[in-house]
């Protein structure tokens, strides 16, 4: 599709408040109203806040802040353990509400995400976005913030401007009056590094950040420069892409054999050939991944997923055609096997991917030192985009992705 | 099967072989005895682990008495680990467990011996991980893996094992073999006609399931000589409930014909032949009835109606045609 | 055989042998407990044979009768049940009697059970101490070399050597190396021996070692161990400690420690380890977190993790000196946590080779304990 030429869009932006401390009001009835922090070890003094309640944020209870420390600003706080389990599955209810309006929904974290409801002609969208908020708070006991906008940019950037329960109309028209005057930490994308950076350069707006000249920052910050100044103008062509997490998510292949098998040896080859299609898939995206789940569908109908942490990020088939075997003679039952499945998730893209030196081994990576950091000097300079493979475009592949990123465990 | 020297007598060239690499302390790491169920596979590697084990082995013999001996057959010798099937396969956790112990210093000796049952059973992947180690044995470590299908063990495993084949039982030694394990003499010479399968021998034996069968192979001739008329009816209720199986049907009509070759042998005065040594009363009677000529038809009758249950044939259709031959011969 | 024993100090020694003992094992005398009576006292053992308890009951201590009525044998009793017997018998002395037949009668006050024994010459018979091969350390010394190591071991079969500790002696140091092939422990200290010790390196299975730090006291009574052939030793007054072995080569770790370095950081280990902490916050479980590890200027170190679905942590701690090269590195926040809490030093030194080579920390002013971190390389 050709963005330029399309109709206007208008995109929402779903933003659940301090989520997991909702979803613990919601199942907790008694929490409400109360200060209350999620915390990794409740226990502990040197524990470390995760979220908090907008009660608790009164005090000055910020994510991050050690148990100890919180306690002192509020000495009421409540905490609690995470429970994340619960958290995916609330965020999956949520998702599911989204895709009864839409199709077109891209979930970007647990608790949130993105709509196109530009095709919904018959609807006004702030009335929409309106009765997407009471739904969800009345069926998942959840506040969310929603904004209203032609692009992805600006929509996230409306739904932080009013929380909790708040739908904010963001226009092209609105930018000068109220985009501009943020400071530019603010804006989504600017790290505290960049602020940093800008700030040297006297941008301490975001304004100040759409007024500058484009090439003037992209001197200053890369390829990351013009798109900053782009945004800050409110430009963001960026598409609501349902995969767009499951590619990042999943990457996995099956198959049903030709007969119903409990032979080892053709067992063993289909899995050589599930993890060789699975490295083809994985290097087309350019991800690694270092979880490994495996299908087995017997001949009863009868199926079984399990899954295995790797040691470290992987793509190659060898490991993964290794580790499936290894998996599947722990939990092979001995019955016939009817379709076979590897799926690779905790992808991260290839030049993200991270791996643990080995003692015995290191020297074969150190020994290129110099060689990563000329690169790294170089990306920090011109952006990541100068080492992007100059090879053609490959042509685009189905993958049979896990069809809900939050299956993950 | 306690001692070498019995082993000699049915596994001659097994035995002679590790009695061999014994005294010349030319002990493999690995040994892979192969051959049919029943032919002493078990006990010889129980043999082998009281020779290493023991310290009072003298003439390759082991003592049979002291602790080492005692412990390895009550299975509580510590440095000894014996791995049978877990149900259709050696799981990899079973090879893993094994792997660990042999990753560890014995816990009273640095002597230690696992032997793998069934070794063909093993996954891929336990093969795989046995293989590792076959690669690089401990010191004074000992595997023995046992297997009635060699073929199906990996080439890799089979080609770091000796490998020591089991031999068949001939009759004559099947029967010694019987009887040392404490059978009748007479069952002893009618099961080794049956099979040369020790093991399978000595589980035929279990309940009074094959008493009984040889009591109805001779009621049947007997009603066939005395009350001809009532043949069938005897088929019917007496006959067929207990050979109601296919297998154990065949099983019945070997002993019938086991039981018309003994009538034969005693028309041709061939005493030393007889198999149900027993019986020379009845056999004396039965051969009043049936001629030579008519005994050798009974047992072309007898062949047809195996190669008929063969073909799935209703068994009880085949006894009764079966019954009225024999009446007519 | 035939005892008649004070409930409390038999209660206390079935405890201590029943740490060793596992339904799950595959000699199915090892389910059982065995019980030796001598006329010097009772002894107790247990095994999965993996490691092995025994327990020594004394006939008379410091004037104190345990144990009357000594008939010298022994037995072995199903550890399923003795202990339970032993717990709730009515009264204070309990009687302890086999028969040839290996039934044993257990009587208590009015109580009387029966339990069918089993032949003691079926227990495996484990080595006994050599004073020849042996040394002598404070019991909370031993726990503490145990602890600063331990950690440190493989739990991956791939190379089943390292999943113990190494134990070396060399002149009158004794040395504790552990080592996944991720991150490396070591910890000497100097035996105050007479004599110089020429005892066996050898390789004592990780878990063997947790399981002795959870038997033994925090105490400073001594702790006397051994090493025969295939098994190790450790003999507090009345308690027995023995494991097996690791056989194998372990791999020469001296060599791969480095002696040199382009960047050193002395700084306050609490606070360095309380960063790594929070920029690891969120790790998933059971997942190794990395953070990132920058030196900057004024003696500032920044610690930066990213967790993809919270998002950054960026923070900075003061270090007391940074002496050379600029340097950025990334490693497992876990592998600093529990290298820091390993060495339990107010004030640390790191010495850094490169992002990509180990790098090693240790107390400033104290070579006997260090532990080596390998970087995560970052793409």
């Amino acid at each position: 599709m050709d963005n330029k030429n399309r109709q206007p869009r208008v995109i929402l932006h779903i933003d659940m408040n301090s989520f997991y401390a909702s979803v613990e009001m919601a199942d907790y009835p008694e929490l409400q109203g109360k200060p209350l922090a999620i915390a990794g070890n409740p226990e502990e003094r040197k524990g470390v806040i995760v979220t908090s309640s907008y009660e608790a944020r009164k005090y000055g209870v910020k994510t991050t802040m050690l148990v100890g420390e919180a306690r002192k600003l509020c000495p009421s706080l409540l905490i609690r353990r995470p429970n994340f389990d619960r958290y995916r599955e609330v965020s999956k209810q949520l998702f599911a509400i989204l895709r009864e309006v839409t199709e077109l929904v891209q979930p970007v974290s647990i608790d949130e995400g993105y709509m196109d409801i530009s095709d919904l002609a018959d609807r006004h969208p702030p009335e929409l976005a309106e009765e997407l908020q009471k739904r969800i708070f009345a069926d998942l006991k959840v506040p969310c913030s929603i904004g209203i906008a032609p692009n992805k940019f600006l929509a996230k950037m409306a739904s932080d401007m009013k929380k909790p329960m708040g739908c904010t109309i963001l226009r092209k028209r609105d930018i000068p009056k109220k985009l501009w005057p943020l400071p530019v930490r603010d804006m989504h994308g600017v790290g505290e590094k960049t602020a940093e950076k800008l700030k040297k350069i006297d941008v301490r707006t975001i304004g100040d950040l759409a007024n500058r000249k484009e090439y003037e920052l992209k001197n200053l910050l890369g390829v990351n420069g013009s798109k900053l100044h782009q945004r800050a103008n409110g430009f963001d062509e960026r598409e609501v892409d349902p995969e767009a997490i499951h590619s990042f998510k999943s990457i996995g292949a099956s198959t049903t054999l030709a007969e119903d098998t409990a032979e080892e040896t053709e067992v063993y080859r289909t899995f050589r050939e599930l993890a060789e299609k699975v490295e083809g898939r994985m290097k087309r995206k350019e991800v690694v991944g270092q979880q490994l789940q495996i299908m087995i569908r017997y001949n009863n109908r009868k199926t079984v997923t399990r899954t295995r942490l790797l040691h470290n990020n992987t793509n190659s088939r060898e490991i993964i055609s290794r580790e499936a075997v290894d998996l599947f003679e722990e939990h092979w039952t001995q019955q016939p096997i009817r379709l076979l499945g590897i799926t690779m998730s905790e992808l991260v893209e290839t030049n993200e991917a991270v791996e643990q030196l080995n003692l015995f081994t290191y020297e074969r990576v150190a020994e290129k030192e110099p060689l990563y950091k000329t690169i790294e000097e170089l990306k920090e300079k011109y952006g990541s985009d100068v080492f992007k493979s100059s090879k053609m475009p490959l042509p685009p592949i189905r993958t049979s992705f896990q069809k809900d990123f939050l299956d993950g465990d | 099967m306690e001692r070498w020297s019995q082993l000699k007598e049915t596994q001659p060239l097994a035995a002679q072989m590790l009695i061999n690499s014994y005294d010349k302390d030319r002990m493999a790491h690995a040994y892979l005895f192969y051959g049919h169920r029943g032919t002493g596979k078990r006990e010889a590697a129980r043999l082998l682990a009281k020779t290493l084990f023991c310290p009072y082995t003298a003439d390759t013999e082991p003592c049979q008495e002291c602790r080492e001996c005692r412990r390895i057959d009550s299975g509580n010798h510590p440095d000894l680990h014996w791995i049978i099937p877990d149900g259709a396969s050696i799981k990899k956790e079973q090879i893993l467990e094994l792997q660990k112990e042999f990753t560890y210093t014995g816990l009273e000796s640095d002597r230690k011996i696992y032997v793998v049952e069934s070794a063909d059973l093993m996954t891929v992947n336990a093969s795989n991980r046995l293989l590792k180690f076959l690669e690089e044995p401990g010191r004074d470590t000992t595997a023995i893996l046992l297997t009635e299908n060699s073929e199906a063990i990996l080439q890799t495993i089979r080609s770091r094992c000796q490998q020591i084949a089991f031999q068949p039982l001939n009759h004559e030694r099947m029967r010694n073999y019987l009887m040392e394990e404490g059978i009748s003499k007479s069952n002893a010479f009618l099961l080794s006609e049956l099979t040369n399968n020790a093991e399978e021998a000595k589980e035929m034996l279990e309940g009074d399931w094959f008493a009984n069968a040889r009591k109805l192979v001779i009621q049947l001739t007997e009603v066939l000589q005395s009350k001809p008329n009532e043949a069938l009816l005897f088929v019917n209720h007496q006959w067929m409930p207990h050979f109601s199986e296919k297998d154990t049907l065949q099983r019945g009509l070997d002993v019938l014909m086991l039981w018309y070759k003994d009538i034969l042998h005693e028309h041709l005065a061939r005493e030393e032949a007889v198999v149900f040594i027993q019986e020379q009363e009845k056999r004396e009677q039965a051969m009043m009835r049936w001629s030579r000529a008519q005994v050798t038809s009974c047992m072309s009758g007898i062949m047809e109606a195996k190669r008929h249950i063969h073909q799935n044939v209703h068994p009880t259709l085949v006894m009764e045609q079966l019954t009225l031959q024999l009446q007519r011969c | 055989m035939k005892f008649a024993i004070q409930r409390d100090q038999l209660m206390e020694s079935v405890q201590d042998v029943m740490k060793a003992i596992s339904s799950r094992t595959a000699i199915p005398i090892l389910t059982g407990m065995k019980l030796e009576a001598t006329t010097e006292g009772v002894k107790l053992t247990g095994s999965d044979s993996d490691i092995s308890i025994e327990s020594f009951i004394p006939a008379e201590e410091d004037g104190t009768v345990h144990i009357e009525n000594i008939e010298p044998g022994s037995i072995v009793l199903q550890a399923k049940y003795f202990p339970d017997i032993v717990r709730k018998v009515p009264d204070n002395t309990v009687e302890i009697e086999s028969d040839h037949t290996k039934n044993v009668t257990i009587r208590s006050g009015s109580a009387e059970f029966h339990l069918n024994g089993q032949d003691a010459e079926e227990y495996p018979s484990l080595p006994q101490l050599r004073t020849e091969n042996s040394f002598d350390m404070p019991t909370d010394l031993l726990k503490r070399l145990i602890k600063q190591t331990g950690f440190a071991v493989s739990t991956s079969e791939t190379r089943p050597i390292l999943t113990g500790v190494h134990v070396s002696t060399e002149e009158e140091n004794l040395q504790f190396v552990a080592t996944d092939s991720h991150r490396l422990a070591s910890r000497k200290i100097s035996l105050e021996t007479e004599e110089t010790l020429n005892l066996p390196s050898v390789v004592i299975p990780g878990k063997s070692l947790s399981e002795l730090n959870k038997i033994l006291d925090d105490t400073g009574d001594s702790v006397q161990i051994s090493i025969t052939d295939n098994q190790i030793l450790f003999r507090t007054k009345h308690l027995y400690f023995l494991s097996r072995l690791l056989e194998g080569n372990y791999p020469e770790t001296s060599r791969l420690i480095p002696n040199e370095s382009k960047t050193t950081v002395l700084i306050d280990s609490k606070e360095l380890l309380q960063s790594v902490d929070r920029a690891s916050l969120l790790a998933k479980e059971n997942r190794n977190n990395v953070v990132r590890l920058l030196t900057k200027e004024n003696n500032q170190i920044e610690i930066h993790g990213n967790s993809p679905e919270v998002g950054n942590v960026t923070e900075e701690v003061t270090a007391d000196t940074i002496d050379g090269e600029e340097l950025k590195i990334s490693f497992s926040a876990k592998y600093m946590m529990d290298a820091l809490r390993a060495i339990d030093a107010t004030q640390v030194k790191i010495s850094f080779t490169g992002a990509m080579r180990p790098f090693l920390i240790t107390p400033v002013d104290d070579a006997s304990i260090l532990q080596l971190i390998l970087p995560v390389r970052t793409y």
